[in-house]
């Protein structure tokens, strides 16, 4: 008769622990960035700042690119502090990245500096939102939302892909979209569009890419505590800041480990956080798992939960119409 | 004999209670007849057959297009407008000239059926092409919703908007990095929309057809990657015809997104997020299918492309694109 005597419990437990711990550790060879050039857009503050930092920290040469010369020197001393090595490879461009030539140039003078090769990594952290009401808005005014969610990124991953693919080399592209590009709600007729654009893009390219070795990964960050944040809420209207403010911003170094991680794990789509989960989970599609029986829960959750939510956030607009329409007085919309 | 009689009772009061919800006005189905219907996109394809289909309906119909030869070629019952789409000031312009024959006033509802496709791989893409690519699916029927909802706002009348993506706007795969994204931010706009546009009283839909057999089709075939054709040659083009009746019937019962087909439905409801349900068991029957199904068919197209890698490499040789 067996009986399950108390060392044959621990051994039962010690070697089902050891197994498990060996098949995580099993080198599904995790991104290391130490030792690898890796080029971050938006890099002069922000979330791409802390990505900046955080891979300098990890031994990375890092290269950080943005309009702003002055913003980009400050950037690269903050970069400095967490210098690892006399040879690590710290350095700074200015571009414009909205536009394709802009994002072209920055790439080729990055590479330049790295004796012609092209980054091993591009983290796409560029980008800003001006929020409005839609009959508020201009042909110009989307045009310009549309270059500053989407172009800014799909100029650069053009760029890096067709050098990749040139030089037979490895790749890495990491867009940055936001909970945005899960879903949307009244004000963001101009960057709504252009974060579920990257979606679009990264869908496509994840496929695409499989004839190059090159990987593709997105992640999607609810409010960032952040300047850009700050700059989006002086035209956020009222009614946008009030649905919102149940949510508190996130900090960008907080962030940045979550994305460094969720590159090194080798996901496609990245949630920082429990709500980014539940909408990745409920608009999941043909976009592959993490884990299928967590993802199973979270979008359990979300069938039951959005609804609700969804059925609250339509209400407050309801209640807002005699509001928006003394907006509109007051702005002489009607005349 | 009593349990009986109360369960039948039970059956019968549960089966009137069904019937009586079932009949009971849930919102008043939109008609079409003596309204005045613009659709963009009108002299070819599904916009061609949507404005057919409005004009058998009694709808006072426009049709809007830039080829002045097919719009005339279109039905001469319709009033047809030629303007280029891909440019604000011209959806607007457009706009304008289709109330005027209606003492100024905006149409009831637009149907954006405009748009494009030119797939290809991305490495051959420029900036241009991938513009192009984003004025085609994209901004082809943003700037007339633009246009629309001011005009709505303004004039403070009630109004429908009704977008035609793509089931690209649900997922993506290789050879579409130009008009995905594009659809994709349809689906982004629809979103906003349908919640700002609370404000002003007025509706929004979007339909997400698979492949549809039209001359635009045609155009896109010409340029498709052969991997691309091969992935997409398990479906069949849906006829425009069919599409047309069915996306009146759903916008007639106020369904926000529009899927013609069982894939579409699928699609949709495994992407549904915050997404008005159209119905909330069918749909959970449709995603539970789709969190099965979904993750063998995306392996499957991944294959497909690893297979295809050689043969990618020897095109790009050809073509020099080594050498360049």
């Amino acid at each position: 008769m067996f009986e399950l005597s108390s060392y044959n419990t621990i051994a039962l437990l010690s070697i089902s622990t050891l197994l498990w711990t060996f098949w995580n550790m099993w080198p599904s060879k995790k991104w290391d960035p130490r030792g690898q050039h890796c080029y971050v857009t938006g890099g002069s503050s922000g979330l791409g700042l802390a990505v900046a930092v955080e891979l300098t920290k990890r031994g990375a040469d890092v290269s950080i690119v943005a309009r702003n010369k002055e913003r980009l020197a400050s950037a690269l001393a903050d970069m400095e502090k967490f210098r690892q090595g006399s040879n690590q490879v710290l350095k700074c461009y200015s571009y414009s990245l909205t536009d394709a030539e802009g994002s072209s140039a920055a790439l080729e003078a990055a590479s330049q500096d790295h004796g012609g090769k092209q980054p091993d990594a591009v983290f796409l952290c560029a980008g800003a939102s001006r929020p409005g009401f839609f009959v508020e808005e201009e042909g110009d005014s989307l045009r310009k939302g549309m270059d500053d969610s989407y172009f800014v990124q799909a100029y650069s991953a053009l760029a890096y892909t067709k050098r990749v693919v040139r030089d037979k080399a490895r790749g890495k592209i990491v867009f940055i979209s936001s909970l945005l590009g899960y879903m949307s709600m009244i004000g963001y007729s101009t960057y709504a569009p252009g974060k579920h654009a990257l979606r679009g893009l990264a869908e496509t390219l994840r496929s695409e890419l499989y004839l190059y070795n090159c990987s593709v990964h997105i992640m999607f960050p609810g409010n960032i505590d952040s300047p850009g944040f700050v700059e989006e809420n002086r035209v956020k209207p009222k009614i946008t800041l009030e649905l919102e403010s149940t949510s508190k911003p996130v900090s960008p170094e907080v962030l940045a480990n979550e994305l460094i991680r969720g590159v090194q794990k080798g996901d496609f789509h990245i949630a920082p956080d429990l709500l980014a989960n539940i909408f990745r989970s409920s608009t999941i599609g043909a976009t592959p798992h993490h884990n299928i029986l967590l993802d199973g829960l979270y979008a359990t959750i979300g069938w039951i939960g959005l609804p609700f939510w969804r059925r609250d956030v339509d209400s407050a607009v309801l209640k807002h119409r005699k509001d928006h329409d003394e907006y509109l007085k007051a702005k002489g919309f009607y005349t | 004999m009593m349990l009986s009689f109360s369960t039948a009772l039970t059956l019968l009061l549960s089966t009137l209670v069904l019937f009586l919800c079932s009949m009971w006005p849930a919102k008043k189905k939109w008609e079409p007849k003596g309204q005045h219907c613009y659709v963009t996109g009108g002299s070819s394809g599904l916009g061609l057959a949507l404005a057919i289909a409005l004009t058998k309906r009694g709808a006072d119909v426009s049709i809007v297009a830039r080829n002045e030869e097919r719009l005339s070629e279109a039905l001469a019952q319709m009033e047809s407008y030629s303007f280029s789409l891909t440019d604000s000031e011209s959806s607007d312009a457009a706009l304008e000239e289709a109330s005027k024959p209606h003492d100024g006033i905006l149409p009831h509802a637009v149907f954006l059926c405009a748009g494009a496709s030119r797939p290809g791989f991305f490495v051959e893409e420029d900036a241009k092409s991938l513009q192009w690519g984003m004025e085609n699916a994209y901004w082809v029927q943003a700037y007339t919703a633009l246009a629309y909802t001011k005009r709505i706002a303004r004039d403070k009348t009630a109004g429908k908007i009704v977008f035609v993506a793509s089931v690209l706007g649900y997922m993506s795969l290789i050879g579409y990095s130009s008009y995905a994204p594009g659809k994709h931010a349809l689906r982004g706009l629809a979103e906003t929309l349908r919640s700002e546009l609370l404000l002003y009283d007025s509706t929004v839909h979007i339909m997400f057809p698979g492949n549809i057999d039209s001359p635009g089709f045609i155009e896109e075939n010409r340029t498709k990657p052969r991997i691309t054709a091969e992935i997409d040659s398990t479906s069949k083009p849906e006829s425009p015809e069919v599409l047309a009746e069915g996306l009146i019937h759903a916008v007639q019962c106020g369904d926000f997104h529009i899927t013609p087909d069982i894939l579409g439905n699928i699609f949709r409801s495994s992407t549904i997020g915050a997404t008005p349900h159209n119905n909330i068991l069918l749909d959970g029957v449709y995603a539970s299918i789709g969190w099965i199904g979904l993750p063998f068919w995306r392996r499957d197209v991944d294959k497909s492309v690893l297979n295809h890698r050689k043969e990618h490499q020897d095109y790009l040789e050809a073509k020099g694109f080594y050498s360049a």
